[in-house]
C-alpha cells in the first residue's frame, strides 16, 4: 500500500501493511508523526483522508469522539489502509535517516509473571530482537485474545535488549489486564509495538528529577531510576519520588526504590503516598529509607517539596489522567517549572 | 460593539483565570501579575476549557492537558509542544475594571483549520 502523507513540513511517501495502523507503520518509517497514547483515546493522532480507502478498526474509540468523520477525519493509531492513500496531518513531521531505533513489531514470549498486590501484576517478556529504548518509553502490546493493543512502559532499562519488564494494574471488567489476571502467562505469544513515547529522562538530562506517580505510574520511573543509577546521576543531583497507592498493602516495588536510595547515598528521597488510610509511622516499617506521607500524591508531593525546589528541575508524571493534571498543575504553580521541563504520561 | 467592561480587575486574582459571559459571548479573563488577557475559553489545541485546564505562573498560561503555553507578556508560544497562537481580544485596565474591545467572538477553526484545508502550505513548505 502506497501512504501518502501531506503534513505542514512537507509530504512524505512511504509503502505500508493493511494490516497495520498507519500512525505505526509511519512510525517505522521514520516519521515523527503526532501521538500520545498510540492506543485510541487522546485524539492526538487526527488526520484526515484526502482519498482511498481507510477503515477505523476501533470506531467507538474515545479517542475519536471530537473527530469530524464527514470530512474523512480518522484516527491514525486507529486507521487501517486498504488501499493507496493519501492522509493530511496537521503536524510538523521531520523524517529520520537513521531507522535503527525506530518502532516496530516484535514477537513476544511472557518469561516470567508475579503478582505483586491484590491487583497489581510483572511480567517479564522476551523479545524475538533486541530493543533499544529510552527510560521512560512505552510499547503496545497485543494478544490474539484481546480486541486492540494496550501501552505499557517499560520498568526495566538495558540498553538494546530482548528481555523487557512491566507492571499492570488490574482494571475491573478491563480487556487485557483481566487477561493477565486470569490466565497461566509463561510461555503465552504477545505481539509488541515499540518503543514510544517522548516522557524519557537519561544522562543527557543533567537536572534534579522530581517524579510523580499514580499506581502504575510508577512503571516509567523505575527504568528512569535505573537508567540515573548506572549513569550516577544521583552523584550531581538530586532526585524525589511521590509514589501514591491507597494502602500500605498496595504498595509494590518498594524494596526496589530502598535499594536505589541507598545507591543514591543521600540524594534520593522515596515518599510512599497512602490515599485511604494514615500512615502509622513517617517511614516504611520494613524499608525505612522510603517515607511514608498520607493523601493524595500530588498533595503529598507539595508538602515535601514546600521550599525546597531547585532552580535546575525536570518534573516527570504518569498515571490516570486527574492525579496527572494535578500533579502539572503543582509543578506549574509550585515548582515554577517551564512547561519544557515537564514531561508526563497518562494512562488512559 | 466597542470596548466593553468585562470585570472588576479586582474578580480575577492574580495569577488566575475566570470565565464570563459579555454580550452573549463567553470570554475567559486571564490576570498574569503584570496585566489582564481576554480570549476565547477554550484551548486552540483540542478545545479543552481553559478555566479548567489552563495554569498561570511567570506569566505563561499553560494548558494541562498536553502542555501547550503561551507567554502572556507578548503572546508567543511557549513550551516545545505548542503548535499554534492564542487569539486574545484588545483589552484594558481603566478605574480598576477590565475592558475588551468586542467587534463579534473569536473563534478557533478547529474543523476547516487552513492547515487541513489549504493547499498551499503543503507545496511551498
Ligand atoms: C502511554 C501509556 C502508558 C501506560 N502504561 C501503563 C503501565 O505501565 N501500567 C498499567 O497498568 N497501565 C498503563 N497504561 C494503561 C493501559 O494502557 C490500559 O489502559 C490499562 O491497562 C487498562 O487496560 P484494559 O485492557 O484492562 O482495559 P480496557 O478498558 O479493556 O481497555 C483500555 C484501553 O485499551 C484500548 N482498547 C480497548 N478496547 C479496544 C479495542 N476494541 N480496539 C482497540 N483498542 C482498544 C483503549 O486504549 C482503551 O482505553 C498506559 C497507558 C498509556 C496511554
Ligand atoms: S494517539 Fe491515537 S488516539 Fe491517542
Ligand atoms: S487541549 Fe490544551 S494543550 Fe491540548
Amino acid at each position: 500500500m502506497k501512504i501518502k502523507l501531506e503534513t505542514k513540513s512537507g509530504v512524505f511517501t512511504y509503502t505500508g501493511d493493511c494490516s497495520e495502523p498507519i500512525l505505526f507503520s509511519g512510525l517505522s518509517a521514520g516519521l515523527s508523526l503526532p501521538y500520545e497514547c498510540a492506543t485510541g483515546t487522546c485524539g492526538s493522532c487526527r488526520a484526515r483522508v484526502m482519498d482511498g480507502s481507510v477503515e477505523m478498526a476501533w470506531p467507538e474509540a474515545p479517542g475519536a469522539a471530537k473527530l469530524k468523520r464527514d470530512k474523512g477525519d480518522v484516527l491514525m493509531c486507529q486507521a487501517r489502509a486498504n488501499s493507496d492513500c493519501v492522509l493530511r496531518v496537521p503536524a510538523n513531521v521531520t523524517q529520520a535517516t537513521d531507522l535503527s531505533a525506530a518502532p516496530k513489531w516484535r514477537v513476544a514470549r511472557i518469561a516470567a509473571a508475579r503478582q505483586l498486590t491484590a491487583d497489581v501484576i510483572h511480567f517479564d517478556l522476551t523479545l524475538s530482537s533486541p530493543m533499544t529504548f529510552k527510560a521512560g518509553q512505552f510499547a503496545v502490546v497485543e494478544t490474539p485474545d484481546v480486541l486492540g493493543g494496550r501501552a505499557y512502559s517499560m520498568v526495566n532499562y538495558v540498553e538494546g535488549t530482548n528481555e523487557l519488564s512491566f507492571v499492570v494494574k488490574r482494571k475491573p471488567g478491563g480487556g487485557f489486564s483481566e487477561w493477565l489476571f486470569a490466565n497461566e502467562l509463561v510461555g503465552k505469544e504477545l505481539k509488541i509495538f515499540g518503543p514510544l513515547g517522548a516522557a524519557t529522562f537519561g544522562p543527557e538530562d543533567q537536572k534534579d528529577f522530581i517524579g510523580i506517580a499514580g499506581g502504575s505510574g510508577i512503571a516509567g520511573i523505575m527504568s528512569i531510576l535505573e537508567r540515573a543509577t548506572l549513569t550516577e546521576h544521583f552523584r550531581k543531583h538530586k532526585g524525589y519520588i511521590f509514589f501514591g497507592v491507597r494502602t500500605l498493602a498496595d504498595g509494590f516495588y518498594v524494596k526496589e526504590l530502598a535499594d536505589y536510595v541507598d545507591k543514591a547515598q543521600g540524594a534520593l528521597e522515596v515518599t510512599l503516598a497512602l490515599s485511604d488510610e494514615a500512615p502509622a509511622s513517617p517511614t516504611h516499617p520494613e524499608f525505612p529509607q522510603v517515607r511514608l506521607d498520607g493523601g493524595f500524591v500530588h498533595e503529598a508531593a507539595k508538602r515535601a517539596m514546600e521550599g525546597r525546589y531547585g532552580d535546575n528541575a525536570m518534573g516527570y508524571v504518569a498515571g490516570p489522567p486527574p492525579m496527572v493534571d494535578g500533579a502539572l498543575r503543582l509543578l506549574l504553580t509550585e515548582a515554577r517549572l517551564p512547561p519544557q521541563s515537564i514531561r508526563y504520561d497518562k494512562f488512559a | 460593539m466597542s470596548w466593553i467592561k468585562v470585570c472588576a480587575a479586582s474578580d480575577v486574582p492574580k495569577n488566575t483565570c475566570h470565565k464570563v459571559w459579555v454580550e452573549g459571548i463567553s470570554v475567559l479573563v486571564v490576570n498574569y501579575g503584570e496585566g489582564f488577557r481576554v480570549m476565547p475559553p477554550i484551548c486552540p489545541h483540542m478545545e479543552e476549557p481553559l478555566e479548567e485546564s489552563g495554569v498561570v505562573a511567570n506569566c505563561v498560561l499553560t494548558c494541562t492537558k498536553h502542555l501547550w503555553a503561551w507567554d502572556l507578556r507578548t503572546l508567543e508560544m511557549d513550551g516545545s509542544e505548542t503548535e499554534k497562537p492564542l487569539k486574545t481580544y484588545d483589552v484594558k485596565e481603566e478605574n480598576g475594571d477590565v475592558y475588551a474591545f468586542i467587534e463579534g467572538e473569536i473563534v478557533y477553526e478547529f474543523d476547516d483549520e487552513d492547515d487541513m484545508d489549504d493547499d498551499s502550505f503543503f507545496t511551498n513548505a
